[in-house]
């Protein structure tokens, strides 16, 4: 934006922010998040083909005209602004829920947890689904799904970095994205991944002991299952005693 | 009568392979198969639609069973594993007709291929069961869960290598070995009993 843009709060004295990160006075931000809350509403009832501009405008309660103003691009560049601000709603909600979790098998149960119920629940992903099944599956297969693993792989693997090297934390990452991907496209009857209770069982009895594998001593090398099974010795040093499974968290 | 709609559905892939899903018309398939229109709307009730998902069906099932040729010879799970994930995404990418529908039209394919790789699964899930009976299962793993578990990480695998470089085999010699079968065969301590 160039000229001089109205401050809305004072640049502290001598900190050295620069003015692009401060909030400006402007009616445009206001209409952006409008439109984009509006989509989402008419998309939960609607779906992404029968919405229209109209709808969009008429559900935000601005004119067709500034809507176009705000997002020259039209429908596509909406629906892209939709897409950015609930994927980074996603991730921040699982930011915090990764986050604050001190051990390695919470990480990976809060983190699952929290992406299966966003996804299951969110309502104009559910209409998708139900309506417009290519819109969504399109990200979910063959090439578009590598990019998505990577997206979530690079988001996710630095959660990890308290109990493992970066590469082993790619491959825990991208592995746990397979696994919110699967459940989400094809629920489980058996095992229902929103449950804190059902995806702490399934990390402990498959993931941990992957992971205990990935940090056994000559993982490098391709080795023999059974060698290595005798390897794998719980007491070795440096075995972070927190993937060891907790009996209490058993229902 | 078999015969007929077998020939019908073989002639409407040779159309899709020709001209791509959303090109082929009933005409063509019926001129293909040399039957009338009438007789491919007699095995094909729905029309276009179903004509066009029992043909995307029918080859996703015989791509599954040249999988199931693959794998005869393996003898152990691990084996198994591994030859099914490297000749699955062998076959994912030099399937010519899969690629080019994927990259022209994927909204027309995705949604049966999702729904028949929902049923697979099970199918997967039930092939895998004996070599885990055979191979002996970690004390507290449930053979069920097990193998549905195993069956949706060799499709997402088979779907999307991801990361993974899957014509390598030893990479794929780690995977399986290492981390999905990591929790499942092998448990030199009892799951979830503390080491004694």
């Amino acid at each position: 934006m160039s000229g001089q843009p109205a401050r809305l709060r004072a640049v502290p004295s001598g900190a050295g922010v620069s003015s692009s990160s401060v909030p400006v006075v402007d009616r445009t931000p206001t209409h952006r998040v409008r439109i984009v809350d509006a989509t989402l509403a008419c998309m939960a009832h609607r779906g992404t083909t029968k919405t229209t501009v109209d709808d969009i405008a008429r559900q935000a309660g601005i004119s067709r005209a500034t809507v176009y103003r705000v997002f020259p691009g039209g429908k596509v560049e909406i629906l892209a602004a939709v897409v950015d601000t609930e994927m980074a709603r996603l991730f921040s909600a699982l930011g915090v829920r990764m986050g604050t979790a001190d051990r390695l098998a919470d990480v990976l149960v809060n983190g699952i947890v929290e992406a299966v119920t966003r996804v299951t629940t969110h309502p104009a992903l559910g209409y998708l689904v139900e309506h417009e099944p290519d819109v969504v599956l399109r990200h979910l297969a063959f090439d578009e799904s590598n990019q998505l693993l990577a997206t979530a792989t690079r988001f996710v693997a630095p959660f990890l970095a308290r109990w493992m090297d970066p590469e082993e934390s790619a491959r825990v990452a991208e592995w746990s994205t397979r696994i919110v991907l699967s459940y989400c496209i094809n629920p489980s009857s058996e095992t229902d991944l929103t449950d804190p209770v059902q995806a702490r069982r399934l990390i402990e009895t498959f993931v941990l002991p992957g992971i205990r594998a990935l940090q056994a001593p000559d993982r490098t090398a391709p080795i023999a299952i059974a060698a290595f099974a005798a390897e794998r010795r719980p007491d070795r040093p440096n075995h972070p005693s927190d993937i060891t499974p907790v009996k209490g968290d058993q229902p | 009568m078999a015969d007929t709609r077998q020939r019908i559905i073989e002639a409407t892939y040779s159309c899709v392979a020709r001209w791509g899903l959303a090109k082929t018309t009933v005409e063509d398939a019926a001129r293909e198969a040399n039957v009338s229109r009438a007789t491919v709307y007699r095995y094909f009730p729905g029309g276009r639609e179903e004509l066009i998902h029992d043909v995307v069906a029918w080859e996703f099932l015989a791509f599954f069973l040249r999988l199931y040729q693959a794998i005869q010879g393996a003898a152990s799970l691990e084996a198994v594993m591994e030859l099914g994930i490297r000749f699955a995404h062998r076959s994912i990418r030099e399937h010519e007709v899969l690629q080019r529908v994927m990259q022209t039209e994927p909204e027309t394919l995705l949604p049966t291929l999702t729904l028949e790789s929902n049923r697979i699964r099970q199918g997967i899930a039930d092939f895998l069961l004996p070599y885990l009976y055979q191979h002996g299962l970690a004390e507290g793993v449930d053979p069920a869960q097990a193998s549905d578990f195993l069956a949706r990480m060799v499709l997402s695998y088979m779907a999307s290598p991801g990361r993974w470089d899957l014509d390598d085999p030893v990479q794929v010699s780690q995977l399986v070995r290492e981390e999905l079968l990591a929790g499942v065969v092998v448990g030199p301590e009892p799951h979830g009993a503390p080491p004694c």
